[in-house]
């Protein structure tokens, strides 16, 4: 337990040069350092282009890598050889933005949550609809659900989908991006209960991205805010939102109570 | 007299006899210089509310109304030829509102050509100005661009400023923070609050966001389920709502609990568009719902400058 699940050093991430002579850009993810307790969550706060998305690419080993490591639940995560990386990475789970887009309209509800069981080995398929409407019950959805098809399920139905399915390989870490963003208030109150019962129940560690101040500081323990492809500042949720440093930081915590000033801010940072 | 003032709105799309209700009763009323939220939950008839004001209705829409007025004049008639002329819109994706293949200067030009009058060597300069007005720094730059060389607040900007060439005094703003980011959406917001102040323009901010509404309303108005549930000034609303579903959806807020504690939600489902409703709509989700909720209309209640419909009497809440 003393090994922090995610830990990520000097973490650079640059993405190819636009044509053959062309400077290369900028670093989409410069010198990133943070680490991730096991069973705690780390909210992840940045505007556009801060660098968020890049992040969590190279933690899911989808963008290569420049320099820097990230160990993950002990592994050197990067220096994973391809052919165990298919079996490890059901370490992590990913829950998208929006579900209708990050599930398949065609595929009925035990399909999509049959599919990472798939890709992991041979499940018979007796098992896999257990394990399916099992999963389906632990986030809130009777298992009646497991024929209908993503079109018919209102957003957070399918958004309880799109986190069974994360959920079904048992990872350690849950990567969430947006998850409640393109949801009603009522039906995001729901979601938020159903992810703190969840991060209880099976010792999760999460990793939240999102723009919603509010929302991260009812689910995180500690605060990263990200700007320009590096971490501005970083501490526990308390510190971060009494006390920010950064102006990006203490424009975002005031919005909701009334920031007239946010037009004057934009005004001073250009000049 | 209020700009807008809407009794008893109703919009049935479907068979006779078995309508669909996109709006059931709605009733808004919008003061002259001010920015009004229309808040409510997806499927609960704010963005249909919005297009009857436009005059976007399909033709298949059957809409009855006590009153459905603007400036006096009764929009079931007129709406029409008041759209573009003195009504105008914000949508929520300001990249798919612009055309991506002609530059934002022709774009700006067809608006006031059309609405202005004015002779083509002195729109360019009207052009810019608007630009400038809206808070973009180098207008002559942005309007020799193409849509996808801006960045999200400055096309809303763009759209904002296409609003106001239309001469428009009263602006319908549908989500429009909801595609940008935090910060951008607070600079927008306090650009349309600066617009409001120096141009007399009135606002209907259509949002299902409490942070949008605490941010730049002056006033709201709270759907449910195609009803209108509450309705006074955000100050009031926001710190002592009357109607149980107000309530319910300030406690789901993730700020309404302390940090860890399990959120308020919601139980249960809106009622389907199809459902005959026989008293209040939020009676079967509601926590102090009484035997009279499901019979009967509740009656509308007021305490000066907040208003909403609830059997409930007021000492209770």
């Amino acid at each position: 337990m003393d090994e922090p699940l995610l830990q990520i050093r000097d973490l650079v991430v640059r993405y190819r040069r636009t044509g053959l002579f062309s400077a290369p850009p900028p670093p989409a993810v410069n010198a990133v350092s943070l680490e991730l307790p096991t069973g705690s969550t780390l909210g992840l706060v940045g505007e556009s282009g801060s660098g968020k998305s890049s992040l969590l690419r190279a933690i899911l080993r989808l963008v290569p890598v420049e320099s820097g490591t990230i160990r993950l639940d002990g592994d050197d995560w990067l220096a994973l050889p391809e052919q165990s990386l298919r079996e490890r990475r059901r370490a992590i789970g990913v829950v998208a933005q929006n579900p209708f887009l990050s599930l398949s309209p065609r595929l009925s509800i035990a399909e999509i949550l049959a599919e990472p069981m798939t890709a992991q080995g041979r499940v018979p398929a007796q098992e896999s609809r257990e394990r399916a409407a099992e999963m389906l019950e632990r986030c809130g959805l009777p298992g009646t659900f497991l024929d209908r098809r993503a079109r018919e399920l209102s957003g957070g139905q399918a958004q309880r989908v799109a986190i069974a399915r994360a959920l079904i390989l048992q990872p350690k870490l849950l990567i969430l991006d947006e998850p409640t963003s393109a949801l009603d208030i009522s039906v995001q109150a729901q979601i938020l209960n159903l992810l703190a019962d969840l991060k209880q129940e099976l010792g999760l560690s999460m990793l939240f991205v999102t723009h919603n101040l509010k929302v991260v500081r009812h689910v995180s323990d500690k605060i990263v805010v990200m700007r320009g492809g590096r971490v501005v500042e970083a501490g526990s949720t308390e510190q971060i939102s009494l006390a920010p440093t950064e102006a990006y930081t203490r424009q975002l915590m005031g919005y909701g109570r009334n920031l007239s000033g946010a037009e004057a801010a934009l005004c001073r940072n250009r000049h | 007299m209020s700009l807008v003032e809407i009794k008893g709105l109703s919009i049935r799309f479907g068979s006779l006899h078995n309508p669909i209700h996109a709006v059931r009763r709605v009733d808004l009323s919008i003061e002259r210089g001010t920015i009004h939220g229309l808040i409510g939950e997806s499927g609960c008839g704010k963005t249909i509310s919005g297009m009857a004001l436009l005059g976007l209705l399909p033709q298949s829409a059957r809409v009855s109304a006590d009153a459905f007025r603007f400036d006096g004049l009764n929009l079931l008639d007129v709406a029409k030829s008041l759209r573009g002329r003195r009504i105008a819109m914000i949508s929520q994706d300001p990249a798919a509102a612009l055309n991506p293949v002609l530059r934002i200067g022709r774009q700006m030009d067809d608006v006031l050509k059309s609405h202005s009058g004015l002779p083509r060597f002195q729109r360019r300069a009207a052009a810019e100005e608007l630009l400038a007005a809206t808070g973009l720094a180098d207008p002559r730059r942005v309007l020799k661009s193409y849509a996808h060389q801006l960045s999200g607040g400055m096309q809303q900007r763009v759209v904002i400023a296409q609003a106001l060439a239309t001469g428009a005094d009263f602006i319908i703003a549908d989500e429009p923070t909801t595609a940008l980011d935090v910060t951008v959406g607070a600079q927008v917001l306090a650009l349309l609050k600066r617009l409001v102040q120096e141009r007399a323009l009135t606002v209907l901010m259509i949002t299902h966001d409490m942070d949008v509404v605490a941010e730049c309303c002056d006033s709201a108005t709270v759907l449910y389920a195609g009803h209108t549930v509450e309705a006074g000034r955000t100050d009031e609303l926001l710190a002592a709502p009357r109607h149980p579903y107000t309530q319910a959806l300030l406690a789901a807020l993730p700020d309404a609990v302390a940090k860890g504690e399990r959120l308020a939600s919601i139980e249960g489902h809106i009622p389907s568009p199809f459902a005959v409703i026989e008293g209040c709509p939020f009676a079967p989700r509601c926590a102090s719902a009484m035997a009279v909720c499901r019979q009967a209309k509740p009656p509308e209640r007021d305490d000066g400058n907040h208003c909403w419909t609830c059997h409930l009497e007021p000492h209770h809440g």
